[in-house]
């Protein structure tokens, strides 16, 4: 197919999501069908194209040297676009009846909307400069999601994500230049765009540069210490947090420096320097971190925050192990964790829809009012918690493979990592499910007499997750194998 | 064939949504007598019947066969079929079928039946994936989806009592299960395969020994965990009380069992006839073996003391399997003895708990002092039981005897072979021998309470002996099966007990035939009979010290030692105070490490500049010179004698307002363009005339 169309899966959302305030909607339900319509027809474009891949590298602009915003689509892009462009119809749809609660539906939609382009085009970046646009941009665009109560909470979260956005990103833009400048080809390249002799040169200078790079995308992807912006922003509206703060964005960051160490500084050069021991101590920390603070947070939606904190260093970690292997462990991560996450997010959010209770202790015996949302959350937890049978068990497994065969010996400490985090997962998420199956036994009903399961436009895109859970946990060959094509290079 | 292992697992699942629809129907009736509970639970008993059939035929034609399932979970599924499988596989369908008959009458009050059939269904299933699996990846996967499907069955009463002690059973089931992974993770990067059949050449071929030994430490942890060994035992005297007696048959029965089976596959693929690892495992049965039976001679529970009982019988077995790695090579007594004290108890257990779950059913009651004389006049249950406890208790011509006798043997074979450990084993044969008359001492203290004695309560003894119809046929008939066996297996071990240990003992590697043991020998009968000796001695004892006179009656004194809980005095604190505390000290440092930065960057370079507060009225200038003409006004009143008007506005305030004003106009006119365009012409004329100096110079 014509590489244009790339840029038109970019553009169709940009648009379409702006003219959303401007046409005069004479009823809901006409923005809602257009907007859905819109969505699911461009996540159809998506995956024609992912299933014709073009070749060819789309220049929109060329400003001068190698600097140019210029799309195509490689192998982890098609993992990544796949992935968001499968996840947000459902998200839309689930957020109609989500946002009948709240304000400003209009520009909220046109944000949301706009964000679905922003992160395709991150997905289908060809070269860092149009990466490094498109990230900046996706702060942009999220920061009125995030503040869109305007409760003074949703404010301060805002100012703090922006702040540590923005911080982050100009950490980024360092390497950008470095990139840039010593780069022998713009584009992005499995194994590096470096030539070796480059590299050895300036190696400590190389290897700082990328760490900061590093920390600096490493800001969306929470790592410790830069994580606490995400708890914050669970004040937004839950479809926000579910697909911007526990996929789009957040993944954004881990995809970012997939590129950043895969496709530009080159993995061989990277392998075995103090750069990768300190980053896999800090990713190792990050997850242990993050299941830590979750079991003590007491706010459903933050709890499910520090677990995304958590399992976002899961990928990272795969990435760190700098192997292809690795790789594989970290894309399967991102895809699984995608659907377990999305799936528990909007659980909670249903919870909140449906009785506005936000915290744990308040959940007591919910499973019995709401028995389809609880069961499909008990999935998602026993996912998350890897349970053999279900998705979260494959990529924790190839993640852990991974770490074996790469013979680093720090991965070693990082298996025990991912084990206790599991076993801390079991706990702050079993604690959830166990309260509200087993409340105690004179627990009176009444009080939660008003609680019921939400309709279908919420229900649906549960039950599609869950199904998802349960069928790649069964039968993940052929995604294990599509991975490992990519990872390789072949794909 | 090889399709059965699929249809074996696949069709209890079936079953259990089938009986959840129904379930479905019957709450959505409401009403108690809906058909729909009659349909329930008629296809939770066919699904049992049925699987137990499958069973049987998988069990008499499928002998060998194997199945690999690719891709599924990742590393794919295998199962297998040998002499130890079958006897297992068919030692669980029995089980599940016998408690499946039972549970119906016995929770036919209980709210939520349709749950508890849908896991009892699903465990079905995961238990015989596990003792089916030909693979530890396979057992690891069916493994824990067991532990988590259990768990329900614990929490079941939804008791306060029963949602703690189902807590520690997750925990533990989650602890052990983490641990285990980390094991099999070792083991597959050290050996590169997990398939049970490749292990043993594997490791043979390994250098790497002490990593293998710290694999197999994980991987006992996790299996030790679910067979309720010392010091991981603490959820089995608080999961069974709790749990509905059907469930404590299968848990205490052949949910340790799983468990035993996992560090069997471990211990005679991996460590086959290796001697350090056999004694460390030796030494973990004999703790959990005499700390078991210690516990169960002080507990006053019904339930309780089975379960501990339990726990001293897995200690048993696992020092059966530790004699296997200490005798080495000629273990043949050891392997037999531990396979069938392994099925001995998993039967004795299921009729025994299905017993308890009778006096439960018509009492709601487990303590001994208000249970007491409950058995008295019924001598079906009365038979029952004696069965199971005399074969427990290792009587001559009852099959707990067999089994026990083949350990004592392995004991004292170890005795002869090793010089080096005799005194150890020699000392450790006496507490096998007073462990086995506690046993006798503990089962006799549940039996002369239960079916013996009178109820002090004279109206209550009369209660307990005009009960009719206690329990339905069917519970009758599923307690009567199950007991009827034990003693079949005892009276003729040469026909029973002996073709078990012939099919199974391949599974540890001991082949060809093996000479006949001549159970009722003067040698062999001796050691029973040491046993039955202590134990009578102990039961006196027990009567002596454990029971108190209170208004003129014997009662059973408490002694269960409440502060000996490991899990209050060591894991809760750790895990729940110790560890968390540390973890969160370093967590908030490094959380605030960030925050802190940015904080202190404000607080000094970025300082913000202070918001201008309300400005005071005027300036120094207006001060002074407001108040020297205030002053000056004054002197002229006083010099002209002028009275004081009453509302004046001092000079320092009117220059002050004055001030502000011009301060505003100027700023309006700084700000207009017009200012603008005159400061213009300003330096337009100073350059002019600039330039006019420059032409003139």
């Amino acid at each position: 197919m014509n590489a244009f169309y790339l840029f038109l899966a970019v553009l169709i959302p940009c648009v379409g999501g702006v003219l959303n305030p401007l046409i005069p909607w004479k009823k809901r339900s006409h923005m809602l069908i257009y907007l859905e319509t819109l969505v699911v027809v461009n996540s159809i474009l998506v995956w024609v194209l992912l299933l014709n891949r073009p070749e060819e590298i789309f220049t929109l602009v060329h400003f001068t040297g190698n600097l140019a915003i210029a799309f195509q689509l490689d192998g982890l892009g098609t993992v990544f676009a796949g992935l968001i462009s499968f996840l947000w119809p459902l998200a839309t749809l689930y957020s109609f009846e989500y946002m009948t609660k709240e304000k400003h539906e209009k520009t909220f939609f046109m944000f949301y909307t706009v964000t679905y382009g922003v992160t395709l085009g991150i997905s289908l970046a060809d070269n860092f400069l149009t990466m490094y646009c498109f990230y900046e941009l996706l702060t942009l665009v999220t920061l009125p999601l995030v503040m869109h109560t305007l409760t003074r909470e949703a404010i301060l979260a805002s100012r703090k994500y922006l702040y540590y956005s923005i911080g982050g990103a100009a950490f980024a833009f360092i390497g950008m230049i470095f990139l840039l400048t010593y780069g022998e080809s713009p584009d992005f390249i499995l194994g590096g765009v470096m030539s070796t002799a480059t590299l050895a040169e300036g190696k400590n200078t190389f290897l700082l540069i990328y760490v900061f790079s590093f920390f600096g995308f490493g800001v969306k992807a929470a790592i410790c210490p830069l994580n606490s912006w995400l708890p914050q922003a669970g004040v937004a509206p839950t479809p926000v947090t579910a697909l911007l703060h526990a996929v789009a964005v957040v993944k954004s960051g881990a995809f970012a420096i997939m590129r950043l160490t895969f496709y530009c500084f080159g993995v061989d050069f990277l392998r075995g320097t103090w750069a990768q021991y300190l980053l896999m101590g800090v990713v190792m920390f990050t997850i242990v971190y993050g299941c830590s603070m979750a079991v003590k947070e007491t706010h459903l939606k933050r709890r499910l925050a520090y677990s995304t904190i958590s399992n976002l260093s899961y990928i990272l970690f795969g990435v760190v192990l700098m192997t292809p292997l690795g790789l594989v462990g970290a894309l399967s991560h991102m895809i699984f964790h995608a659907f377990m996450k999305i799936c528990s997010f909007f659980c909670a959010g249903a919870i909140m829809h449906q009785t506005e209770r936000h915290y744990i202790h308040q959940l007591d015996g919910f499973a019995r009012k709401m028995p389809k949302v609880f069961a499909i959350f008990t999935v998602s937890a026993l996912a998350l918690m890897g349970v053999p049978g279900l998705c979260g068990f494959i990529s924790k497994w190839n993640l852990v493979s991974a770490a074996i065969e790469s013979q680093n010996p720090m991965a070693y400490f990082g298996i025990g990592a991912l084990l206790l985090s599991a076993l801390l997962t079991a706990i702050y998420m079993l604690t959830i499910v166990i309260r509200a199956y087993f409340p105690e036994k004179d627990f009176n009903y009444d009080t939660i007499a008003d609680v019921k399961d939400p309709n279908w436009m919420m229900l649906l895109p549960l039950t599609v997750f869950a199904v998802m859970i349960v069928v790649f946990g069964l039968c993940s060959m052929p995604v294990t194998e599509l991975l490992t094509a990519v990872a390789a290079g072949s794909f | 064939m090889e399709k059965l292992f699929l249809i074996l697992i696949l069709f209890p699942l079936a079953g259990a949504i089938a009986v959840m629809a129904a379930d479905q129907k019957a709450s959505a009736d409401a009403g108690q007598k809906s058909i729909w509970n009659n349909v329930r639970d008629i296809a939770a008993m066919l699904t049992g019947v049925a699987e137990f059939a499958l069973m049987c035929i998988l069990a008499f034609s499928g002998m060998g066969s194997e199945l690999y399932v690719p891709g599924v979970c990742g590393m794919g599924l295998r199962f297998c079929l040998d002499g130890f499988r079958m006897v297992y596989g068919l030692v669980a369908a029995f089980m599940w079928m016998m408690t499946l008959l039972f549970s119906r009458e016995y929770l036919s009050h209980e709210e939520h039946l349709g749950r508890y059939y849908f896991f009892q269904l699903v465990t079905l299933a995961a238990t015989l994936g596990v003792f089916l699996s030909s693979d530890l990846f396979t057992t690891f996967v069916f493994f824990e989806v067991m532990s988590f499907t259990s768990y329900v069955w614990v929490v079941q009463e939804e008791t306060k009592g029963a949602i703690k002690a189902a807590e520690t059973y997750l925990a533990v089931a989650v602890i052990g299960g983490m641990v285990l992974l980390m094991g099999l993770f070792l083991l597959y990067n050290t050996l590169g395969t997990l398939e049970m059949s490749k292990l043993l050449p594997a490791a043979s071929a390994c250098e790497e020994k002490g990593l293998l030994y710290i694999a197999g430490c994980c991987t006992l942890v996790g299996f030790g965990a679910k067979a309720g060994a010392f010091p991981l035992h603490i959820w089995l005297p608080k999961a069974h009380p709790v749990a509905p007696a059907p469930a404590s048959a299968l848990l205490s029965g052949i949910l340790t069992k799983a468990g035993i089976f996992g560090v069997l596959a471990v211990s005679c693929n991996i460590f086959l006839w290796d001697k350090s690892w056999g004694l460390l495992i030796f030494s973990i049965g004999l703790c959990t073996m005499f700390g078991g039976a210690l516990l169960a001679v002080c507990s006053i529970d019904l339930k309780r003391t089975l379960a501990c009982s339990s726990m001293s019988q897995i200690g048993f077995i696992l020092i059966g399997i530790g004699m296997q790695g200490i005798l080495g090579e000629e273990n043949a007594l050891a392997v037999r003895g531990t396979l069938l004290h392994m099925v001995n108890h998993s039967l004795i257990k299921l009729a025994l708990f299905m017993i308890a779950g009778v006096v439960v059913m018509n009492l709601h009651k487990l303590n001994l002092n208000e249970i007491r004389g409950f058995g008295r006049k019924k001598p079906f249950l009365n038979i029952c039981f004696l069965a199971g406890a005399l074969g427990i208790s290792g009587i001559p011509l009852m099959n707990g005897y067999v089994s026990k006798t083949l350990l004592h043997e392995s004991i004292v074979e170890g005795i002869e072979i090793s010089a080096a450990l005799s005194g150890f084993l020699k000392m450790s044969e006496w507490i096998f021998l007073i462990s086995g008359g506690m046993t006798l001492a503990y089962m006799t203290k549940l039996y002369i309470a239960v079916f013996i004695e009178e109820n002090p309560d004279k109206k209550e003894q009369a209660r307990f002996e005009q009960m009719k119809g206690y329990m339905s046929p069917l519970s009758a008939f599923a307690i009567g099966g199950s007991a009827v066996i034990l003693p079949l297996l005892g009276v003729v071990p040469g026909l029973l007990s002996d073709r078990i240990a012939d099919l199974g003992q391949s599974f540890m590697h001991l082949e060809g035939e093996v000479h006949g043991v001549s159970y009722f020998s003067l040698t062999n009968l001796k050691g029973g009979f040491i046993s039955i000796g202590i134990g009578i001695l102990l039961y006196v004892g027990i009567r002596k010290l454990m029971m108190t006179k209170k208004d003129g009656v014997l009662e059973y004194k408490n002694c269960w030692p409440k502060w000996l809980d490991v899990e209050e005095l060591l894991y809760r604190p750790l895990l729940l105070r110790i560890l968390p505390f540390l973890a969160r000290v370093v967590c908030r440092i490094l959380d605030s490490l960030t925050e802190g930065v940015i904080l202190f960057l404000r607080k000094t370079i970025y300082r913000e500049r202070n918001i201008p507060h309300e400005l005071a009225e005027g300036t120094e200038f207006t001060h002074v010179a407001g108040a020297a003409l205030d002053f000056l006004r004054r002197i002229k009143r006083k010099i002209l004698r002028q009275p004081e008007p009453e509302h004046e506005i001092s000079y320092e305030h009117k220059l002050a307002m004055q001030r502000e004003k011009i301060m505003e106009t100027n700023a309006i006119i700084q700000r207009s363009l017009s200012f603008g365009l005159l400061l213009f012409y300003v330096g337009l004329v100073f350059t002019l005339i600039y330039l006019l100096y420059l032409g003139q110079g």
